[in-house]
């Protein structure tokens, strides 16, 4: 069955499927026996059923359905594979099991061992012993022959590791265990990378008593890996290879990372078509450039794809070589103070004892320094001069510093950037035109570049280079007027700089600025250290502890236990104790990477041979036993099937009765259930009709005093104003209603209206505590007194009973600072224009919250300001003027009496209702005629 | 596999007539205090006949109508300007024949049911038979005895009964005179027409007939679903249907059109029609069947046609 990833353990049994069409035919004869009914009537039974053809047979779809059921009980004994994987053919000998785990492994280990999986479970069918080696493992690791038991262990146990694979070693091992053995089975389990000695291997190994080899390479091989990384002055470039075999346009992004791990800059590597070799440049500016802490290519989960790198977190020698006696006194005049306390922190400094320049330079060199720092110095002697000359262009770098010394002598072309001008140049003097020079801006070729030039430095005397058409390449700095501060060159592999002006603060501040530290670290990263320096007792130089190590994942991490300090000294070889990753300590590190810069992947070559080679994939084992789930079918459709002949018997339709009590039943449940739920969803308080009917329509409200008189007055004023506001005006407030402060929710009502009388009761602090919660959030309380004319003739005395009581009340309230309602108040003009508010009687003024005084010019006709008023007070008895009786004739006489003094009363309390339900939304809308006129012109 | 709804019951025996005559004969006994206890729920309104007719007692005064053949009873009439008739009450003694049907069909009984069909038709009859007895009629059985009139003829008509080794599955109704009534408690379950041939013989000779049909409510509603054999108790002949709810509507049309067509036919004839279904009490048509044979008429209506 090609079409069909299917195969049969006995495909024998399919012959049984010759035989459904008899279990066709049988099916068919045996309907499903009836159920036997005595039944009197049988002859009128007999006229109704004449019309229905009596069903000798099973219905089609039964005998379909047990048709089907046969058949899959036949397949199911065929015992059917799905999706087979093939096997190998296994010999009766043992089987040896050559797995590669080097670094190329890591990707799709799984698959691999899945592989190898198959083949031991193949020898343990067999009863075989299994010799089970991995290339890349330390040569002293058990390779057995196993039980096949045991080697599945191992195999579980193994793991991908980032170095190296090592065949000859190992298959040489493998072979020395099979002496003896005949009829082996080899099986390779390559990882497609053709290494050193594969073919002598392979031949050894086939050697010795094999009967056949199975063979697997995987179908894929790693995409590529890096072999180099390059930090130049100019560019940090990647390098990396790829399969040779892989010819097609292959673009692979990579990423560098910082010791912590984050990314900071991409690379794009670009395979051109037939090429194995492509290199990346990453464009990051020089300081990035020296985060970097390793190099991977992306989606690459293998120890080739990263590379990790020590030149920027290893430490530089610099050497300092000074003409001046470094004077202990005055050290802050000392050339090199200043060299050596900004280069401290970066570098090894190495001085030399002796003033003695043709002692002091070679002493210096032996040290094998990176730089070399020379503070104002003239000539050199001879074999000194060639001796550094030799160096840089070995590839050291030279950085000199001006004074008076230099520029006194020679020029020496081959140790100084440029031509200098004899003699020096001095800026601002008393006797010069010139002012002292800032620094500009640093120029973009050099290595200074995205520095921040300083601003606080003045050149006052420097040395001048010739103007030369190169001197603009050459200078790495520059002063205002342009005439180069630093100057750069190279010599060979070296570079040599020189600053125009002396290390130390004399003829500049440059020293003692912060650019100087800056500048001085960046040519000292250009820098590299020429060499191992040999320690001068001749002792091994102290082995390096691993620090951080690849994984065969292609992941920086901690060291595993079995990674071994790296010997110094020694050419480094990646084995299993010295895993690619970075040795040393924070301080510095040494980096050991995998790949040599002329590693090529190049695919695995078959080994010739003449024993019959069978090849195996490496895959995952989908193959799929489908016994059980055919069976499982066929069992449903069994009781499918069952359940067919019950409902042709028709027990379903006998039990309908029953389910349709069983139903009622449920229903009536259900009914209950539903009626229990209503139950739970009925949340009515006592007291929400009352709430319901307060905020269904605004209502005046009036605290109930207690006292029948003033409390039929309060609400005989209230219904007197809400007459008057559904007359006047859109609001149509409901009954007035009487609250008690102390019980009733007051949060329902805009205003509540208080008539303070002091014969009744004071209110309970708890009351007194409500009515300020109430005033808090937003209600006013319009507090009448009622006593205007009660106050003013004991000047003694003058405070009335209800004003006492007034003060007993709002000494517990947070009350605002309050004010006469002034001319430009809201309440003067939000429905009438009102001057004064009178009730029934006249003169005493209303009382309310200090608004804001108008900042913003003179002319407007009202206070604009946030909110209402939570508290007014009058003393004019207003529910008196508004009181009327049923037939709307008023209650009480005015005081004096005045017709108009009513009237105006009504208006107020207009004005108050209307400033109460639109809070200073009248004190925009004053503006309306202005704005109505200018929209008109 | 439920168990079936209908049963026969009694067992199938070899000598199928005597066995069952046996079996008949073992609960007549039971079925007569049965229908002694079913007498006593109907006796409690009986009193007398009750009706004019042919007597010594006077029964009432009713006005003449012209073409009235009685005799005018001028005393009474000279009282007042009308003219009245005097009827006496109706005291002759009158034959009534009863008979049950003994057919193998009749020992049919569903899940439903209390009793068999035959148990309640043989109640229904004796209990009849103990009812016209004590008001002094003479009760006989087509084929068994001839009319007597005896105080215990329930028990007498019962003995008959468990003596007769074999019944007639139909009632020889020759000997059946004019102005008798006869009592059939049957399921006529024949074809219609095979039943009403024997019935007419009867309409003829002017005989009043009251048929009761003592159904089983199986027999009625139908009940049975899936795929069912059914069988018929009385020639063994078989029927399966393959999903036996299907037919249920179309058969009890029919069968309510089969005691449409019998009861209208009687109701034609001035016969009454009664249905008692054995799962209810068999006082109910006792009462029924008694109260129609005390009205008026029938033989007329039977007799003239």
């Amino acid at each position: 069955m090609s079409w069909l990833p299917l195969s049969f353990g006995f495909p024998a049994v399919l012959a049984g499927l010759i035989a459904l069409p008899v279990i066709w035919w049988l099916l068919r004869l045996t309907p499903p026996k009836p159920r036997s009914e005595l039944f009197p009537p049988l002859r009128i039974l007999a006229q109704v059923l004449r019309k229905e053809e009596t069903p000798h047979q099973s219905p089609w779809w039964l005998t379909l359905l047990r048709l089907v059921m046969a058949t899959l009980v036949i397949f199911a004994l065929a015992e059917p594979v799905f999706n087979p994987q093939q096997r190998a053919e296994t010999g009766s000998g043992p089987l040896a099991l050559v797995m590669d785990n080097g670094w190329a492994s890591a990707p799709a280990w799984d698959l691999r061992v899945a592989a190898a999986q198959r083949l031991i479970a193949d020898a343990n069918d067999a009863g075989q012993p299994v010799v089970l080696a991995f290339t890349a493992e330390p040569a002293a690791t058990e390779i057995g022959p196993f039980e096949a038991r045991a080697a599945k262990e191992r195999l579980a146990a193994a793991k991908p590791r980032p170095v190296p694979v090592d065949r000859p070693g190992t298959y040489a091992r493998v072979a020395t265990s099979l002496d003896g053995a005949s009829n082996v089975t080899i099986a390779i389990l390559s990882d497609g990378i053709r290494a050193e000695g594969d073919q002598t291997a392979f031949a050894k190994i086939l050697s010795r008593g094999a009967a056949r080899l199975v063979w697997a390479e995987p179908s894929d091989l790693p995409k590529a890996a890096l072999t180099a990384v390059e930090n130049s002055a100019t560019a940090f470039t990647l390098s990396a290879v790829r399969p040779a075999s892989d010819i097609a346009p292959l673009q692979l992004t990579a990423g560098a990372y910082d010791d912590r791990g984050r990314r900071i800059a991409d690379a794009t590597l670009s395979f051109a078509p037939g090429e194995s070799a492509a290199t990346a440049d990453v464009a990051v500016p020089f300081e990035l450039r020296n985060d970097f802490a390793s190099v991977s290519i992306d989606g690459e989960a293998q120890a080739g794809a990263i590379r990790v790198l020590d030149e920027n977190s290893k430490r530089r020698r610099v050497g300092l070589l000074s003409q001046s006696e470094a004077d202990q006194a005055q050290p802050l005049l000392s050339p090199l103070y200043y060299i050596r306390r900004a280069l401290e922190p970066y570098a090894d400094l190495v001085e030399s004892q002796t003033p003695d320049l043709a002692v002091a330079v070679p002493e210096l060199l032996a040290q094998k320094p990176a730089m070399v720092v020379m503070s104002d110095v003239g000539t050199l002697p001879d074999a000194a001069r060639e001796a550094l000359v030799e160096w840089v262009k070995g590839g050291g770098t030279l950085v000199r510093f001006a004074g008076s010394r230099l520029a006194a002598a020679e020029p020496d072309e081959e140790l100084l950037p440029v031509r200098l001008r004899a003699g020096e140049r001095a800026l601002g003097g008393a006797l010069s035109w010139t002012e002292p020079q800032p620094v500009s801006e640093f120029p973009a070729t050099g290595p200074f570049a995205g520095l921040t030039p300083p601003q606080d430095v003045s050149v006052t005397r420097q040395v001048l280079a010739e103007p030369n058409p190169d001197i603009v390449e050459h200078t790495w700095a520059n002063l205002a007027d342009g005439t180069p501060l630093v100057t750069g060159a190279v010599r060979g592999q070296g570079t040599i700089v020189l600053f125009h002006v002396t290390p130390e603060a004399t003829w500049s501040n440059l020293p003692i600025s912060g650019s100087f530290v800056e500048m001085l670290r960046r040519i000292v990263q250009l820098s590299r250290n020429q060499g191992q320096v040999e320690t001068a007792n001749g002792a091994p130089a102290a082995s390096l502890p691993p620090y951080r190590v690849i994984d065969a994942n292609g992941a920086l991490t901690m060291p595993s236990p079995e990674a071994r300090p790296l010997q110094a000294g020694a050419t480094p070889k990646i084995t299993v104790e010295n895993p690619p990753g970075l040795y040393g300590s924070e301080e510095g590190v040494v980096a050991l990477n995998l790949l040599p810069a002329d590693a090529t992947l190049d695919p695995i070559a078959r080994p010739t041979t003449i024993l019959p080679v069978s090849t195996v994939s490496y895959a995952l084992d989908e193959s799929r036993d489908l016994k059980g789930p055919l069976i499982a079918a066929a069992l449903a459709l069994m009781a499918l099937d069952t359940l067919a002949v019950l409902w042709i018997g028709g027990v379903f339709a006998r039990r309908r009765a029953g389910a349709a009590r069983a139903t009622a039943a449920m229903l009536a449940l259900a009914i209950i259930a539903g009626s229990v739920g209503d139950g739970r969803a009925q949340d009515a308080k006592p007291g929400d009709d009352e709430a319901i009917a307060a905020i269904s329509k605004t209502r005046l409200a009036y605290v109930l005093t207690g006292d029948p008189s003033i409390d039929a007055v309060s609400r005989a004023g209230m219904e007197g104003l809400r007459r008057f506001l559904t007359e006047k005006t859109a609001l149509e407030p409901g009954e007035p209603a009487g609250v008690d402060i102390a019980a009733d929710e007051l949060s329902f009502y805009p205003l509540i209206y208080w008539p303070v009388d002091p014969a009744t009761a004071m209110p309970s602090e708890a009351a007194i505590a409500r009515v300020d919660a109430y005033m808090q959030q937003g209600g006013t309380v319009l507090f009448d007194t009622r006593d205007q004319f009660e106050t003013s003739l004991d000047l003694a005395n003058s405070t009335s009973p209800a004003t006492q009581r007034l003060r007993d009340i709002l000494g517990d309230l947070n009350v605002p600072a309050l004010e006469p309602v002034p001319e430009d108040h809201v309440l003067t003009k939000s429905f009438f224009i009102m001057k004064e508010f009178p009730g029934r009687f006249a003169g005493a003024p209303l009382w309310v919250e200090v608004t804001a005084p108008t900042q913003s010019g003179e002319d407007r006709p009202v206070r604009v300001g946030d909110g209402v008023s939570p508290i007014m007070i009058t003393a004019n008895d207003f529910a008196g003027a508004w009181a009327v009786d049923e037939n709307g004739q008023a209650l009480l006489p005015t005081v004096p009496s005045d017709p108009m003094q009513r009237v105006y009363a009504l208006r107020g309390g207009v004005n108050i209702m209307m400033y109460m339900l639109t809070g200073n939304y009248k004190s925009d809308q004053v503006h309306v005629p202005i704005l109505l006129e200018r929209l008109g012109q | 596999m439920a168990a079936s709804i209908g049963e026969a019951t009694t067992p199938v025996a070899t000598s199928e007539a005597l066995a069952r005559a046996r079996l008949r004969a073992s609960f007549v006994p039971d079925l007569l205090v049965e229908a002694r206890r079913v007498v006593n729920t109907v006796i409690a309104g009986w009193h007398g006949r009750r009706r004019r007719g042919i007597g010594e007692n006077f029964w009432q005064f009713r006005p003449y109508v012209e073409g009235d053949s009685s005799r005018i009873d001028w005393r009474r009439s000279a009282r007042d300007e009308h003219i009245y008739v005097r009827d006496k009450e109706w005291e002759a003694a009158h034959t009534v024949w009863l008979w049950a049907d003994p057919s193998p069909s009749m020992l049919y009984k569903s899940s439903h049911a209390t009793v068999s069909k035959e148990s309640r038709a043989l109640v229904l009859i004796l209990a009849l038979a103990e009812l016209l007895s004590r008001s002094g009629e003479r009760i006989g059985w087509p084929g068994l005895t001839d009319p007597f009139s005896a105080r215990n003829g329930a028990e007498r008509l019962a003995s008959h009964l468990t003596h007769a080794t074999t019944l007639a599955f139909r009632p020889d109704v020759s000997s059946v005179r004019r102005f008798s009534d006869i009592v059939i408690a049957s399921d006529f379950l024949d074809p219609v027409e095979e039943t009403m041939e024997w019935l007419d013989v009867l309409a003829r000779h002017g005989v009043r007939a009251h048929l009761i049909e003592v159904a089983d409510p199986a027999e009625e509603t139908f009940p049975y679903s899936g795929r069912t054999e059914f069988r018929d108790p009385e020639t063994g002949a078989k029927l399966t249907a393959g999903r036996a709810e299907t037919l249920a509507d179309d058969y009890r049309r029919i069968y309510a059109a089969r005691r449409q067509e019998l009861s209208s036919w009687a109701k034609r004839l001035g016969w009454s029609y009664t249905v008692n279904h054995t799962d209810r009490l068999a006082s109910e048509s006792l009462v029924r069947v008694h109260a129609a044979m005390t009205v008026d008429g029938g033989y007329a209506s039977g007799g003239r046609r």
